[in-house]
């Protein structure tokens, strides 16, 4: 008897026990061998809800062209590079996927993206891209993504307040820029400049003085050059109080500030004017190359690329999605409501962007932009550079003393990889 | 001779028997909890490479060499220590303001029950966003500090201030909970202590502090355990506060934020990561057995 129930107690044990495994292992591979149909997934972060529409307009585009394949768009909405690396260590990741310039150099060293060379054809006509944007994902020769599309820096200066202290025109150099600042600025409540501190905002001014934030792959920034570059901000912001950023005056970013007119002038990109023209309508603005410093035109340039996974299944389709996204056609649609800036100037000069009022400052940006990308050690140097450069700004410490300590700690976390 | 009685042929089917009916909860223990423990431990001490091609290389106790000369650390653990020296007090006698002033037999106490515990209900990530609209600089708290005629400050943006924001949320969020198991254990002190007392001449404030307080000394010590653990582990009031970089000036990095930007922020620096994991839990093993002696020493007096 005994021994009976003891079987029978094993037996339904293991009937519970494997109808719960059962359920956790559903994921069959769809191999695909008898059906035509093959489905790939693309994996990005959202945007507003007509960016999303508009994508997903591009996607429908694609899946008529080439009714063998499905794409599955999936959204990740927050924490867009902790969930992708996640994936591709578990092998779980979408064929293709977006890649933020900034992450490129690391992402490309592990070797988990295809090398995408031998897939590239006449037809796709690599020539036509903006260069700077191309190269960003481009090592020893070999590309692992194209870029989708760029936003570089501008100007963005309220009219109206130009109008009312008597400024007729934006200011060209830096010199003028701290100049009408001060006209501009009405005591803690109105701020002549709305600057965001972040390494990621100012590394064309730290190097304007021709040094260099990131040498050989370390942080190089408590050098001479860039810390003289740096000083005016941080003096503008201390010395002439005509400078302040977004948190100081109840706001989340340059746009907010400069929407509520906080700030007469910010320095943002072309995701600022969707944004603008959705929330605050009635603002009168315009946009203006980013002043000279020292006689020189830089800015900041920001891109995104396709990117296609290595461990992907089915990469022939894969790479037509790519080319498709990429391709003259796919980014005219993408681009076409002005969400994003064409990395193709055929695509650009087609819907005319370098003649729009409101744009066209950006694409003059796009031929002398640094872009937001240095080697795989950036993230690191910025979080290091972003914490110690506010307590400078806030005239806690010298900017001197701040930056050797950043720098200092930013090279040990990097000689700890 | 005996121990061979012991396990007889019996006795090994009923523990086989006892055995099996645990296997479903043995194993999801240990695939789930213990599992992953040794794991952690296991990449504590190795060179964790995990994107591209899986590698690990053992460096003994190099990760941990490492967290002496690591000055984030240092901040992360100084910013940490001064959250729980500051927060495990103030909510743990707030929790037992709270719950003796609801004993009192006050009219509408039971509304007030609801009100007070409302804030334990709500998510940790809604209440961050909430109180991040209301240290605005522009916000509520400021206002009112204007209207006091109090200087306002900027909570959010300032490296002094920071933390400072960040813990009195927390306090006003967790007192409530412990507040209702206080509640729990003031019900128990017998009447008749009291009313002792009150033959004796004691005023109110002395009956709180000679009957109340010392009563209820277990649950304080479980709370105060309770509350150094929680307090240690303080990530996402922080992370939602900073953006995830334990800015302005480093000044929100906890430990446990730290942890999480060493494992999924930078690449190859996981191993490193459990490392400083493995080193939060020996600290928090040692603040709770420190507080444990105290209570021993003065439950002896």
């Amino acid at each position: 008897m005994k021994a009976k129930k003891w079987v029978s107690t094993l037996s339904i044990t293991a009937i519970v026990f494997s109808s719960v495994l059962v359920g956790c292992s559903s994921n069959d591979k769809n191999s695909s061998d008898d059906g035509e149909k093959v489905e790939i997934t693309l994996s990005g972060w959202g945007g507003n809800p007509s960016e999303k529409k508009l994508l997903q307009q591009t996607l429908d585009d694609f899946e008529e062209k080439h009714p063998n394949i499905d794409v599955k768009l999936d959204i990740i909405s927050d924490q867009y590079m902790d969930v992708m690396k996640t994936r591709l260590i578990g092998g779980e990741a979408a064929d293709v996927f977006y890649l933020d310039a900034f992450e490129a150099p690391g992402l490309i060293k592990t070797g988990v993206l295809e090398p995408l060379n031998e897939y590239v054809t006449d037809e796709f006509d690599i020539e036509d891209f903006e260069k700077p944007m191309l190269e960003a994902f481009k090592k020893d020769e070999t590309y692992y993504g194209f870029p989708k599309d760029y936003s570089t820096l501008a100007l963005f200066y309220n009219k109206k307040m130009f109008e009312e202290a008597g400024i007729s025109e934006p200011p060209k150099t830096w010199e003028e820029l701290r100049q009408v600042s001060k006209q501009l600025t009405d005591g803690t409540d109105r701020f002549g400049f709305g600057v965001a501190p972040e390494l990621a905002r100012l590394q064309y001014i730290a190097e304007s003085d021709g040094g260099d934030v990131v040498k050989e792959g370390k942080a190089n920034f408590a050098t001479e050059p860039v810390i003289d570059a740096l000083q005016p901000i941080v003096d503008q912001h201390l010395e002439d109080k005509t400078l302040a950023e977004p948190s100081e005056v109840g706001a989340s970013w340059g746009g907010e500030m400069f929407g509520q007119g906080k700030a007469a002038m910010v320095i943002e990109g072309n995701w600022a004017i969707p944004y603008l023209e959705d929330t605050f309508p009635e603002l009168e603005y315009g946009t203006a190359e980013v002043p000279q410093i020292n006689g020189k035109q830089s800015t900041m340039a920001y891109t995104v690329a396709y990117v296609m996974n290595k461990q992907s299944e089915h990469k022939e389709a894969a790479w037509e999605l790519i080319s498709y996204l990429t391709g003259k056609e796919g980014m005219e649609t993408w681009t076409s409501k002005g969400f994003a800036l064409p990395t193709r100037k055929s695509v650009a000069e087609k819907l005319g962007y370098d003649e729009d009022p409101l744009r066209s400052a950006l694409v003059a940006g796009a031929p002398y932009a640094t872009v937001w990308q240095d080697s795989p050690n950036l993230p690191i140097i910025t979080n290091n550079f972003n914490n110690q450069f506010i307590s400078a700004y806030l005239g806690e410490r010298p900017l001197d003393e701040a930056l050797k300590d950043a720098q200092k700690q930013a090279n040990k976390e990097i000689k700890k990889n | 001779m005996r121990n061979s009685r012991k396990f007889s042929k019996r006795m090994l089917r009923e523990a086989g028997q006892g055995y099996t009916f645990m296997f479903p909860v043995i194993f999801t223990l240990g695939l789930f909890v213990i599992g992953p423990i040794l794991y952690a431990i296991y990449l504590s001490f190795n060179d964790v490479q995990l994107l591209g091609g899986t590698s690990y290389e053992f460096v003994g106790l190099e990760n941990f060499k490492e967290i002496f000369s690591d000055y984030r650390a240092q901040v992360s653990l100084k910013n940490t220590i001064f959250y729980v020296a500051i927060v495990v007090p103030s909510q743990t006698i707030l929790a037992l303001v709270l719950a003796a002033t609801l004993n009192a037999g006050l009219k509408g106490q039971k509304f007030f029950r609801i009100v007070y515990f409302l804030p334990t209900l709500t998510s940790s990530a809604v209440l961050t966003l909430i109180f991040m609209w209301m240290y605005n600089q522009n916000g509520l708290i400021n206002q009112l500090l204007k209207i006091v005629g109090l200087p306002t400050y900027n909570w959010i943006g300032d490296p002094a201030i920071a933390l400072k924001a960040i813990m009195i949320m927390n306090i006003w969020a967790t007192a409530p909970f412990f507040m209702v198991i206080y509640l729990a254990a003031l019900q128990d002190i017998p009447e008749s202590l009291y009313e002792a007392a009150e033959l004796d001449g004691a005023n109110a404030i002395q009956k709180f502090w000679f009957i109340t307080v010392p009563y209820l000394k277990p649950v304080t010590s479980f709370v105060v355990i309770m509350g150094i653990i929680g307090t240690f582990q303080l990530f996402d009031q922080s992370y939602i506060f900073s953006g995830g970089d334990g800015g302005p000036n480093n000044s929100t990095l906890t430990v446990v934020l730290l942890i999480y930007q060493y494992a999924f922020k930078s690449l190859g620096t996981m191993g490193y990561a459990a490392a400083l994991a493995i080193a939060l839990a020996i600290v928090i093993f040692v603040a709770t057995i420190i507080q444990r002696k105290f209570d021993k020493e003065e439950s002896l007096y």
